[in-house]
């Protein structure tokens, strides 16, 4: 199946599996693609699917009170992606999961995910990981957004992901950072990195 | 006659519907009062609108709910009946964005006057949130074989997959007309819209 190789050398990395794990944990994977601007997850459902980008760009968005969107997180190869903790938690997301380009994903069920993870604690430990380096990201980028300013902000986030100006649009990199489109502008043209 | 892969179909009417989810959201979130103003004397305005749009649901939810409990499994490809198409076709809005043959609610579908925003609102998501999980469902059904009766005949009905094309392309239909008002509403009020995605998004099922 296209991408499986790109899964092992992403899982590989984070834990080590044997020979009848992978097997059975490559066996749950289906391929998926779909369009632009397709909205795969609304607010008030609960995530069905763990996707693996293989192609494409992607992000989650909550719709605030002032009709803004505020883009939480973006997502692109290779990566795990999905609303994480409405899937985790089997309850409902508050925020949108849509692709932003044209993208192909493997995906995995709840149940198929599950079940493995009952019948094998490496695969348990692989999740518990990927989910511990997923909070670490998570509160990480919660001190950014309480306690840093705009230009601060810029530069952790083109530091940490310097190609990111490249693939993602700056409208929704400027809603990622909680800043106005105008101020990013400003700091694009002005901050040397 | 055009026939569809189930499940890219299903998958699709599915992201039509959380289309939708998005842009109640958005509307959730307006000044009720924009709400409650009809756009023009003996015009709906947007909470009848969606009044509307529930009225269908409530029969119509049910109705596949029930017709989905038969017990045949999936085929690969579904093929739309002819009346499917018809109701499918005169629903959908044109490819520019406009409503192009008006037409007038049957009486059982015409939305009372003095409605309060919540309960309109809380019911048009949870009867999304059915939909989704219904088109969900009939991933494992031949919902090209089964089907459902519809509102305003004792004797016609459609194959569910048309059923499901035809009531999102009514949704679709009425969230352009959504739009419409609000504008509209905006225009006769001279009420500023510093933000206002709702209309600024446009939405995708325009563009097929």
């Amino acid at each position: 199946m296209e991408g499986i190789e790109q899964l092992y050398t992403f899982i590989a990395a984070v834990q080590s599996l044997k020979e009848n794990e992978w097997q059975q944990f490559s066996g749950i994977w289906q391929p998926f693609e779909c369009k632009r601007k397709t909205i795969l997850t609304a607010a008030g459902e609960t995530e069905r699917y763990l996707y693996f980008v293989l192609d494409g760009l992607q992000r989650a968005f909550y719709v605030g009170d002032d009709q803004k969107e505020a883009t939480i997180v973006f997502t692109y190869p290779h990566s795990f992606s999905g609303v994480a903790d409405s899937f985790l938690t089997q309850t409902a997301s508050n925020y949108f999961f849509e692709t932003l380009t044209a993208s192909k994903f493997l995906r995995t069920t709840y149940k198929q995910l599950e079940e493995l993870m009952n019948k094998f604690p490496a695969i348990q430990q692989l999740v518990l990981k990927l989910t511990a380096f997923a909070l670490k990201g998570v509160l990480e980028r919660q001190i950014e957004i309480q306690s840093f300013s705009a230009e601060e902000k810029f530069r952790s986030l083109l530091k940490r992901s310097p190609h990111v100006l490249q693939i993602i649009p700056h409208k929704y990199l400027a809603s990622y950072l909680g800043i106005d489109p105008a101020t990013f502008s400003k700091l694009l043209g002005s901050v040397r990195i | 006659m055009k026939t569809f892969n189930s499940n890219q179909l299903l998958e699709s009417l599915q992201a039509d519907v959380r289309e939708l989810v998005l842009a109640a959201t958005y509307l959730q979130k307006e000044d009720p009062e924009l709400l409650l103003t009809a756009p023009a004397p003996g015009k709906w305005n947007v909470v009848q609108v969606l009044e509307h749009i529930n009225s269908y649901g409530r029969f119509y939810l049910p109705a596949i709910e029930k017709s989905l409990q038969v017990n045949k499994p999936q085929r690969e490809m579904f093929k739309p009946g002819w009346f499917g198409n018809y109701f499918t076709k005169i629903m959908k809005p044109g490819e520019n964005g406009k409503i192009t043959n008006k037409m007038s609610a049957p009486k059982s579908h015409r939305p009372a006057s003095g409605l309060d925003v919540k309960p309109v609102m809380d019911e048009f998501f949870n009867q999304q949130q059915t939909l989704l999980a219904l088109l969900e469902k009939a991933k494992q059904k031949d919902f090209g074989a089964i089907r459902t009766p519809i509102s305003i005949s004792r004797f016609i009905k459609l194959k569910v997959g048309d059923t499901f094309r035809f009531l999102i392309a009514h949704e679709q239909r009425h969230f352009l007309q959504i739009a419409n008002a609000i504008s509209d509403v905006r225009n006769a009020t001279g009420k500023s819209q510093a933000n206002h995605q709702a209309v600024q998004r446009s939405p995708a099922f325009l563009h097929g």
